[in-house]
């Protein structure tokens, strides 16, 4: 017998009693929610170490990609280079020494070592955790947590209020490959339970609500 | 109703005067208590240890006594909820039992859920740190654990607050073990005396001069340790406090 | 009378600004759990909600591991069976042989502490590399995790910083952990550019998706996997969860409980190979299916392995991981050792004073406290009820059975308090170790009641 028929074999064996999926409705319909998604979004952010900008009202769609440009020279001067993923234009945008170049422009993942900044879009976030989801966007996903900071794009009316919420998005029904949620930057408190930013992946990540 | 006082050995044997505050309580509450002689112990200790088979004949003796009584009433938190939580499953092969877990009582759940007196004439002006006693917290429900999301609640704070001049005060930590724990504190002694000489500290810092909980055990384990360290606080068990001027 | 565990924790006592620093610790991620779990009115519910999920999928595992294997190889990924640690190890083997695969990058994975998968790789020529930070420092340590999830809570930070000097050349005396963070930071990009092959274990696996869905703060186990066309995923059976839905109530609960935050800065769903890549997925058994029938421990499967019951058990916090002889310490470790082999792991079982603070704690309603009761109930017919115990009861037992020989020691206990003190605090008396004894009362109760005196 195969080691697949075993393990099924003695499962079935031993469990006893069972249970019944349990009723989420009531607690998903108690669970905590915001007068203001976004300004809890942003409170729950800065708490995981992230930093969140907002466009002002009004920002013309046309514009909105010049802010998200803007926002980065603000919060990373300095930086020389700047990979974009698929959705995110920003060409024509950065002062001409900032090396940009798409995700796509890449031959390996490794070579994405080095990227200052990577400027990515996300699908919604989360008000209670600061969390924003983004799936597939091609190739390289390595993007994500490679270079040392991460400027995310999100609607500032694609926020969800909790977990539960979250899990029943459209976006996350749909097949993927992959798909993540990021709250803020990579961190650790592995020597001494000292709090420390850029563990492995971003060092800084900066939310950009449009 | 008739309420039989339950008194546990250790208390019988080094603690007699907390029954003896323990019975004024109850009478002077109009109760009509009655302590069924010959008392001897729950079988927590054994069960705790390991010996759930020893506690069987204690409990049936246990039962056998109380027998006729509507409350079982007795000064120390983990000894009623062993007799609460574990007798049923110790005496499932008899044929009929006289105890039921809903009638057993730690003195202070009676007193705040049952005898919910009012006024008391007591007068104790000192400072008091609670012990917030494991077993009283967790599974008798004496007050709100720190772990669980539930509003405050402390029934001892409650009783307490009964008592004249008395200002109460409760450890960091509120309910963390004191590391008393039955035959753990002696198998267990390092942890058990660290915990315990953490836990002391904590009240001490409240600057109480005496710790007071539902626990006569808890409390003779850190007077073990304040008598040894020559420490500035005294322990006295909650009806004592109670108990003052009768 | 003494295990293996009070003595190991007499040890680790003897330092003792090092255990009230290690207590304070583990205090403080506790109170960071406690803030976080007061911030959600619903909390408790989460916990009944979680409980029930558990006691749904651990009941239902052929239908829930059938479905997930189904949809995880119309995802493309390849899944594998292991029925015990050995055959765990032996395809992580065959799977990296299979790729020429020579430098392994790991994530942290308590399965593979388990198993004993890094020195099988070892021996077998794969250099294996952990990437976690306190799992590459107690590696390079030549140590194991102390805790689940804060695997090098014990050390200090001038003894990691004399580590990194040896091994990634940092300056000397520089142990800011900031500093120290990004060294290794520094150091392990280089070995995960170099790595051959990724491997991570599991926080879910989800059976309507086929997904693996991998919980860190680092972003360790997502820089591995991304970086690498050969990934292989292994999680114990009991972390298959139904749905995404039920992983609503999860992902809520686990970083809070863990560490005291909302949620973990990276939750990654994996659920296909990476483009010309493979995506191995081992299901490993290893004794989980035997828990499913031990009458009264069916709940430990409800582990979702957070570590809340570390931070709150007052003994581990003034023990150490180390003290215990299960790979797992604390009160989750005390009850998985048992249930692994009670006759080698009976030891830990002293290490609990009963409070029942981890049964409060868990996330999952574990009844933790509740089971190392039962266990302690079972020590003896297995031949490892502690001898003195075990007479201390059964004398205690002799005279509380007859309420006449119960009144004679009343009458007799006070001479011990006029004993002499050698022959009270004997070394054998633990109790007078560092407490005074408890002084008896001249009168009993039974005698002061007999006589009339309680008025």
């Amino acid at each position: 017998m195969g080691s697949r028929e075993e393990i099924f074999e003695k499962l079935r064996a031993n469990t006893a009693a069972t249970y019944d999926y349990p009723d989420l409705g009531p607690l998903e319909s108690e669970a905590l929610t915001y007068s203001d998604r976004a300004a809890a979004f942003c409170e729950s952010l800065t708490e995981a170490g992230g930093r969140a900008v907002t466009a002002p009202a009004g920002t013309a769609s046309e514009d909105l990609a010049a802010f998200v440009a803007q926002t980065l020279s603000v919060e990373y001067p300095g930086v020389r280079s700047v990979v974009t993923a698929p959705g995110v234009d920003l060409s024509g945008l950065l002062p001409e020494e900032v090396k940009l170049s798409a995700v796509g422009d890449f031959q390996s993942p490794e070579a994405l070592d080095g990227s200052d900044v990577a400027v990515v879009r996300a699908r919604f976030g989360v008000a209670e955790n600061g969390a924003v989801w983004i799936d597939d966007f091609g190739k390289y996903r390595a993007l994500l947590f490679i270079a040392e900071a991460l400027v995310i794009v999100l609607d500032r009316n694609e926020i969800v209020d909790n977990m539960h919420q979250a899990y029943v998005r459209n976006e996350l029904q749909a097949p993927r490959s992959f798909g993540t949620f990021i709250s803020g930057p990579s961190k650790t408190a592995d020597i001494e339970q000292a709090l420390v930013f850029g563990a492995h992946g971003a060092r800084s990540v900066t939310v950009v609500l449009v | 109703m008739k309420v039989g006082l339950f008194i546990p050995c250790y208390v019988n044997a080094v603690y007699p005067q907390v029954g003896v505050a323990s019975y004024k309580l109850l009478k002077y509450l109009g109760l009509d208590v009655e302590y069924p002689v010959d008392q001897t112990c729950c079988g927590q200790p054994m069960a705790n240890a390991g010996f759930e088979g020893s506690a069987r004949r204690l409990a049936d003796q246990l039962d056998e006594k109380f027998a006729g009584y509507d409350y079982v009433v007795g000064p120390s938190a983990s000894c009623a909820v062993f007799i609460k939580g574990h007798y049923q499953e110790l005496l499932k092969d008899k044929p009929h039992r006289c105890l039921s877990e809903d009638r057993v009582y730690d003195i202070c759940g009676f007193l705040h859920d049952v005898v919910k007196p009012s006024s008391l004439p007591a007068s104790f002006p000192h400072k008091v740190s609670i012990h917030n006693s494991c077993h009283g917290v967790r599974l008798l429900g004496l007050s709100s654990p720190s772990e669980r999301n539930i509003p405050y609640f402390n029934k001892l704070r409650n009783l307490l607050s009964l008592v004249r001049g008395i200002e109460i005060t409760e450890p960091e930590r509120p309910d963390e073990c004191c590391g008393f724990g039955g035959m753990f504190s002696i198998e267990e002694d390092a942890v058990s005396l660290a915990m315990g000489r953490s836990k002391v500290q904590r009240h001490m810092a409240t600057g109480a001069e005496y710790i007071t909980g539902a626990d006569s055990s808890c409390l003779m384990h850190q007077e073990g340790i304040i008598r040894r360290e020559h420490l500035p606080i005294k322990v006295i068990h909650i009806v004592e406090i109670l108990a003052q001027g009768l | 009378m003494s295990t293996m565990h009070s003595r190991a924790a007499a040890g680790f006592l003897k330092d003792g600004s090092h255990a009230q620093w290690h207590d304070d610790t583990l205090w403080m991620v506790r109170q960071k759990r406690d803030r976080m779990s007061r911030r959600l009115p619903e909390w408790e519910h989460l916990r009944d909600a979680a409980c029930a999920l558990k006691m749904y999928s651990n009941s239902h595992l052929p239908e829930l591991l059938a479905q997930f294997e189904h949809n995880a190889t119309a995802n493309g990924a390849v899944v594998h069976w292991a029925r015990d640690a050995r055959e765990y190890r032996e395809t992580v083997l065959k799977i990296l042989r299979d790729h020429g695969a020579h430098l392994f990058i790991k994530s942290k994975s308590m399965l593979a502490e388990e198993c004993g998968l890094n020195p099988y790789l070892e021996e077998n020529g794969i250099e294996t590399v952990e990437s976690d930070l306190g799992e590459r420092i107690v590696q390079l340590m030549h140590v194991k995790p102390s805790h689940i999830v804060l695997p090098a809570v014990h050390i200090r930070r001038q003894e990691i910083g004399r580590l990194f000097e040896k091994e990634m050349g940092t300056e000397q005396g520089n142990c800011d952990p900031t500093y120290l963070t990004h060294a290794a930071r520094k150091n392990l990009r280089e070995i995960f550019k170099k790595a051959d092959a990724a491997m991570t274990g599991a926080n879910f696996a989800v059976a309507s998706t086929g997904e693996m869905v991998v919980c860190t703060n680092e972003g360790n186990a997502d820089i591995g996997t991304s970086l690498h066309k050969l990934q292989i995923t292994a999680f114990g059976l009991d972390k298959i969860v139904p749905d995404l839905r039920s992983l609503g109530v999860f992902t809520r609960l686990l970083a809070r409980s863990g560490t005291g935050q909302p949620i973990t800065s990276y939750t990654t769903h994996y659920a296909r190979p990476q483009e010309g890549g493979e995506f191995h997925i081992i299901i490993v058994d290893n004794g989980r299916s035997d828990i499913l029938a031990k009458k009264g421990h069916e709940k430990a499967l409800n582990c979702l392995r957070c570590g809340a019951c570390m931070n709150t058990c007052p003994v581990y916090r003034r023990s150490g991981g180390y003290s215990y002889t299960y790979f797992i310490p604390g009160p989750i470790g005390i009850n998985l050792g048992m249930l692994r082999d009670p006759e080698k792991y009976s030891d830990n079982v002293s290490a609990c004073s009963l409070c029942m603070s981890c049964s409060n704690v868990c996330p999952a309603k574990v009844d933790l406290g509740e089971q190392i009761y039962l266990w302690r109930q079972d020590l003896d017919s297995l031949g490892k009820a502690d001898k003195i115990k075990k007479a201390v009861s059964g004398a205690l037992n002799t005279v509380m059975k007859r309420p006449a020989v119960f009144n004679t020691a009343l009458k007799l206990a006070p001479m011990v308090n006029h004993a002499p003190r050698p022959l009270v605090y004997a070394k054998i008396n633990t109790w007078g170790s560092g407490r005074e004894m408890p002084r008896f009362a001249t009168r009993s109760f039974n005698s002061l009641w007999k006589k009339g005196e309680v008025k």
